[in-house]
């Protein structure tokens, strides 16, 4: 049969975000295809040496508009590691609230949309729903639902009261049983076994070879995260579960981020029951010695990578951001080969791809 | 997953690909090698050989305002720790060996390298754009313009 190319993109039903691939088939079969980014293309890292290092959190909170957080705090402590100070302990537990709050909201949208892609509306419009919970908690701590502006240097811009830990335990509790519900329809559902069990595997050499990072790289048995292996305060003092499977197909990536939700929910109450007492911030100087860092941190997609060098004046002097998801697109043409035409949604699902985050 | 040893690294390297690499102590965070442009490849093919797990996190290329004249290029690792290798290159011919034979997760960063800083990868057919539009002709973006034009 002749070989067919299609265009997907860069806007496309299937896509939440700009992205082009052409994808080549024959009959209903994929062989292969090749990816253009750059439609969200912002010039981040180039801005950042235009602006100070406090303008630049706000810059840096608009790479993405799902995992905003993650980036303004490696930002943060990049650029205090470069300051030689530690954050107060209750700051840094705030962070990490907002980290795994991020976290749960990620994933639960994630799910959603691959829901949504399989014909499984009422899931979709259930993870939807939950996740809105967690937004409001986002926004009653911070006043931001997408960007918290909770990050500054030195700590965080608010303190959390009784009445937040008092809203924040009733809803982690609810959601609870919720993802409990998830999990259990994506164990037994016949619907959503059949969409994606067996579904474009990735062994782990394919994993390491593309350095695939993440959630995708924990279905497919590599026991990577980053909160484990080179933690961010106060990581270094909670107990992080790191969920794998070995299957490595979309069912796996499916069970690795519900599982993984419910790792953070559990995350957030140990938080907040030892959430220390104390400043949320300390004072800092604008200027930052001359120097340069590197700090790894775990994003919902995984791994996420910031150098920061700084040659002692109020801005930086090279910015550079890798996001989880640039390492997981470099993949998905090899993913693409060999699957049927139907199953293409569910890979595209199966990467949760965040273009702007790729972009930058 | 056990941390690497930069000593051993070292050590490896040297035994295996007959190169001499010097620890690079600028980098909070990650241990640094420095090498240079010609011992990429046989460094690479020594990391992919000996150790069971590692992933290429990112190429971080920069152009020093006190250096002007070079192209800083660091290929960073993670393999229980971070690691990175990092060389330097004349920003008028800058050119490095692709490693996408090696590791082909590296063709994104390679594509962006190519067009930001204007590195000629050898030894791979093209490198795209990967972020800026195709009609995009005003040089690499994060080269100075006084380099850029010579």
């Amino acid at each position: 049969m002749d070989k067919i190319s299609i265009p997907i993109g860069p806007q496309h039903p299937l896509l939440k975000e700009p992205l082009s691939m052409m994808v080549d088939i024959s009959g209903e079969k994929v062989l292969g295809g090749s990816l253009r980014l750059g439609y969200v293309h912002r010039g981040i890292e180039r801005l950042a040496q235009q602006r100070t290092y406090v303008q630049n959190i706000h810059l840096i909170e608009r790479i993405c508009g799902i995992c905003s957080h993650v980036h303004t705090t490696t930002y943060c402590y990049a650029v205090e590691a470069l300051l030689g100070i530690e954050i107060p302990p209750r700051a840094q537990y705030i962070r990490a609230l907002m980290c795994e709050l991020e976290r749960i909201h990620s994933h639960l949208l994630w799910l959603g949309i691959l829901a949504k892609h399989i014909g499984l509306d009422t899931i979709f419009m259930h993870t939807w729903h939950d996740r809105e919970m967690v937004l409001d908690i986002m926004e009653e701590v911070s006043g931001g639902r997408v960007s918290h502006a909770a990050n500054q240097i030195g700590g965080v811009r608010f303190d959390l009261d009784a009445e937040h830990d008092k809203m924040i335990r009733k809803i982690l509790i609810k959601l609870h049983s919720q993802v409990e519900g998830l999990l259990d329809v994506i164990e037994t559902e016949p619907a959503a076994m059949a969409r994606t069990k067996g579904v474009a595997p990735i062994s782990p050499d394919l994993i390491k070879a593309y350095g695939v990072v993440g959630p995708v790289a924990r279905a497919s048995g590599v026991d990577v995260d980053m909160r484990r292996d080179a933690p961010l305060p106060p990581y270094d003092q909670l107990e992080v579960k790191v969920i794998t499977h070995k299957d490595g197909d979309a069912w796996a990536r499916t069970f690795v981020r519900v599982e993984e939700t419910r790792v953070s929910l559990n995350l957030c109450e140990t938080i907040i029951r030892e959430m220390p007492r104390g400043d949320v911030v300390v004072r800092t100087p604008r200027r930052i010695p001359a120097g340069e860092v590197i700090i790894r941190s775990e994003a919902p997609r995984g791994e996420l990578f910031y150098y920061l060098r700084s040659d002692g004046s109020d801005k930086p002097a090279r910015l550079k951001v890798r996001t989880p998801t640039l390492a997981a697109l470099s993949l998905l043409p090899v993913q693409l080969s060999e699957i049927n035409v139907a199953d293409i949604p569910v890979v595209l699902a199966g990467v949760d791809l965040c273009i702007a985050c790729a972009d930058r | 997953m056990t941390p690497i040893k930069l000593e051993d690294l070292c050590a490896e390297i040297k035994t295996k690909a007959g190169c001499q690499c010097e620890i690079y102590d600028g980098v909070l965070g990650d241990q640094t090698i420095s090498i240079t442009p010609d011992q990429l490849k046989p460094v690479i093919d020594v990391i992919f050989k000996t150790f069971d797990y590692y992933h290429l996190s990112a190429i971080t290329v920069q152009q020093r305002k006190d250096q002007p004249d070079e192209i800083e290029v660091f290929y960073n690792f993670w393999s229980g720790s971070g690691f990175s290798l990092m060389l330097r290159l004349p920003v008028k011919s800058a050119k490095l060996p692709s490693i996408i034979s090696i590791i082909p997760g590296a063709d994104f960063y390679e594509r962006e390298a190519a067009e930001m800083f204007g590195i000629e990868f050898t030894g791979r057919s093209e490198t795209p754009p990967l972020l800026l539009p195709d009609e995009w002709d005003q040089g690499p973006p994060f080269i100075g313009e006084k380099e850029k034009n010579g």
